[in-house]
Formats: C-alpha cells, sequence, structure tokens
C-alpha cells in the first residue's frame, strides 16, 4: 500500500494550489459551523450553566468521528500520521492558556473560529469580541519578550498520547475515544441534575 | 428560536468531524482560526509602523513577506464566506446582540470586547483555540489538546457564575 495522504505533503500540489483549496476547505467549515447553530452566542454560554450542551455533542461527536478516520487510515497506510501537524506541548503555557481561554468563553459566548461565523451574519457581540481579539494580539506581541520564557517552558514535543502512557497509535485512539465519551456522558448526567433545573 | 433546518448536533458532529479528516489528508493540517486573526493584527501594525518587523514575536509572521500569504488566513476567509452562505440559504442574517432580557447591551459589548483580549492572549500562550488546538489535536492524539480543552472548560465553569445575569434565560 502506498501512502498517498497528506496530499500536500506527498507533493501532490504546490503551496500556491494549497492556499486555494484553503479558501475551499474554510467554507466547508464555515457552513458546517452556521448549520451546527454556532453563530450565536446564545447556543454556546449556555453549556456553562449545564443548560444546553449541544457544544459537547458537537465536539465530542466531531473529535470521535475524526480520530476514528485518522486512526483507521494511519493503520491500513493510507495517511503517514508522522507527517500530521500537531502543535508542539507547552505545558504550563496550555495551563495558563486554557485558563485564560475559558475565562474569555464564558465572558464573551465566542470562540475565534465561531466569532468569524458570527461576523458574518452579523452578531454585533461577536464585532466587539473580534476587535477585542485583535488588541489581545497587539498586546500579547507587545508583552512577549517579557513572557516568552514561561511561555516556551516544558517543551513536551509532538507529545501524543501514546508517548504519555505508553504503546502506540491504538493506544491513543482507544483513550480518545473513552476519554470522549467519558465527558459526554459527564455533560449529560450534569444537564440533568443541574441544568434542567436553571431553564 | 427552533429554526429547523439547523442539523442535530450529533451529525453537525459527524460532518465536522469528516471534513476535519479531509482537511488533515489534504494539507496535513487541520483547521485553525486565532492564527489569522494573530496575523491580521501583526500585518496591520507593521503596514503603520515597518520597524515592528523586529517584533520578538509578530517577526516570525513577517520575514517572509505579507503575513496574510498562509493557509489558516485564506481557510479564515473561506470560514466567513461559508458562514454567510448558510445564513442566507437559511435566511438567518439579523443584527443582534445576545443577551439575557433586561441586561444592558453596553456591558455585554464591553465583555465581549474584554473576553476577545483574553482569548486572543490565551490562544497564543496555547498556540491555538477550539479549533487549531483542541478539535485538531484531539483528532490526532495529542495530550496538550486534552490539557488544554479541560483547562478552558474548567475554568469556565468555575467562573461562569460571575456572567450568570448575562446569559440568564438565553437559549
Amino acid at each position: 500500500m502506498e501512502t498517498i495522504f497528506p496530499l500536500y505533503t506527498n507533493g501532490f500540489f504546490d503551496s500556491h494550489t494549497n492556499l486555494m483549496l484553503a479558501v475551499l476547505l474554510g467554507v466547508m467549515f464555515g457552513f458546517i459551523l452556521e448549520r451546527a447553530g454556532f453563530a450565536t452566542s446564545a447556543h454556546i454560554a449556555p453549556i456553562f450553566y449545564f443548560r444546553n450542551v449541544m457544544v459537547a455533542k458537537v465536539m465530542v461527536s466531531a473529535i470521535v468521528t475524526a480520530a476514528t478516520l485518522i486512526f483507521l487510515a494511519s493503520i491500513f497506510g493510507y495517511v503517514d500520521y508522522s507527517q500530521l501537524f500537531i502543535p508542539t506541548t507547552y505545558l504550563w503555557a496550555y495551563l495558563a492558556g486554557g485558563l485564560l481561554f475559558g475565562i474569555g468563553m464564558v465572558m464573551s459566548g465566542w470562540c475565534p473560529g465561531t466569532a468569524v461565523v458570527g461576523v458574518a451574519t452579523a452578531k454585533i457581540d461577536a464585532l466587539f469580541f473580534a476587535l477585542g481579539l485583535f488588541v489581545g494580539m497587539y498586546f500579547y506581541f507587545d508583552i512577549y519578550s517579557y513572557i516568552a520564557d514561561f511561555a516556551n517552558s516544558a517543551n513536551l514535543g509532538r507529545f501524543t498520547i501514546d508517548k504519555l502512557v505508553g504503546g502506540d497509535i491504538r493506544i491513543s485512539y482507544l483513550i480518545t475515544v473513552g476519554v470522549s465519551f467519558g465527558l459526554l456522558i459527564f455533560m449529560l448526567i450534569m444537564k440533568k441534575l443541574v441544568g434542567d433545573k436553571n431553564e | 428560536m427552533k429554526n429547523n433546518n439547523y442539523w442535530s448536533p450529533i451529525l453537525a458532529g459527524i460532518i465536522l468531524g469528516v471534513a476535519l479528516f479531509v482537511t488533515f489528508i489534504v494539507a496535513g493540517q487541520g483547521m485553525g482560526a486565532s492564527g489569522a486573526f494573530a496575523r491580521a493584527t501583526a500585518q496591520a501594525v507593521y503596514t503603520i509602523d515597518p520597524s515592528f518587523a523586529q517584533n520578538a514575536y509578530a517577526g516570525k509572521y513577517l520575514k517572509h513577506g505579507n503575513a496574510l500569504a498562509n493557509w489558516t488566513v485564506l481557510e479564515v476567509l473561506g470560514i466567513f464566506i461559508g458562514g454567510l452562505i448558510s445564513a442566507l440559504l437559511a435566511k438567518r442574517i439579523k443584527p443582534e446582540i445576545t443577551r439575557a432580557k433586561g441586561y444592558s447591551s453596553g456591558k455585554r459589548l464591553l465583555f465581549a470586547f474584554l473576553g476577545g483580549i483574553f482569548i486572543a492572549v490565551a490562544t497564543r500562550l496555547a498556540r491555538g483555540c477550539t479549533s487549531g488546538q483542541a478539535l485538531d489535536g484531539a483528532a490526532t492524539f495529542s495530550v496538550g489538546s486534552w490539557i488544554f480543552m479541560l483547562a478552558a472548560f474548567g475554568a469556565g465553569f468555575f467562573f461562569a457564575f460571575l456572567f450568570k445575569n448575562m446569559w440568564k434565560g438565553v437559549e
């Protein structure tokens, strides 16, 4: 079996074509986000009160679907898993970034991807969120030299689950599916216990 | 507010997962969003002040020419177009400020703006957002993505009490 995927990193088309395809893939992504109902913060923020766990349902089914396809395509040799881009893990920065991200999400009801669709569909709160993103980026560029050491500390490289627990991609896949469904079940229980009383 | 042409969450998630897989096998990377905002900011500041090319962080975006000539930037342009097409077809484009009944729209917009600042900084620390870090990374078995995701939702639940009035009855 000859590994042909990813097409771009295996030289099937040049970087210019890759950029053209980026627009098309983005159109697909934007269409899906809007159809899922993510063009309004009204469908996103209530997850923090367990009133509407739609965000968890969409994310878990997306992660499980994509992980299953990537796993199967890898073990059958269609995809070269080592060529897939996985961001380098920086433990402390990821933890701090996650905490700030969560506060920002419950404060605004948006994240960067959904806000693009929110702006496209005329949500004024998405527009103000996007303006905040630009200001925040500039702020980060400005302070970066002071926090660079922290931001780049505890560099674990391309740190996948099999490297943490031992084993290979099969372990990674099983744990991913287990944790994903576990979290979804937790959210459904919390909705029953807490959210439905806060309607 | 029940709009019938929304997809069910599970169906939407499965379609999103297939789209994510297609993106990985075509481009070798997943979907992103925050990187486009970072690059657009860098390019805008650089246009006003060329010495910004020396900036310790933004310099890496500017050294290969225009910071906007980038996969994630063009993909985010596509997200905008795709969202617009879907909403036009479903007749769902309506200017609004989503908030609880009676909640000040000025306060809502101020918090949206501040939330944007928080999230911008967060994405630079975490090297991505809900798309480029959480979804892509979880689907490709990255440990860091789960650390990010659990921290983000944990913080969201923990601080939710502060914004209860803003989201009261919103659905």
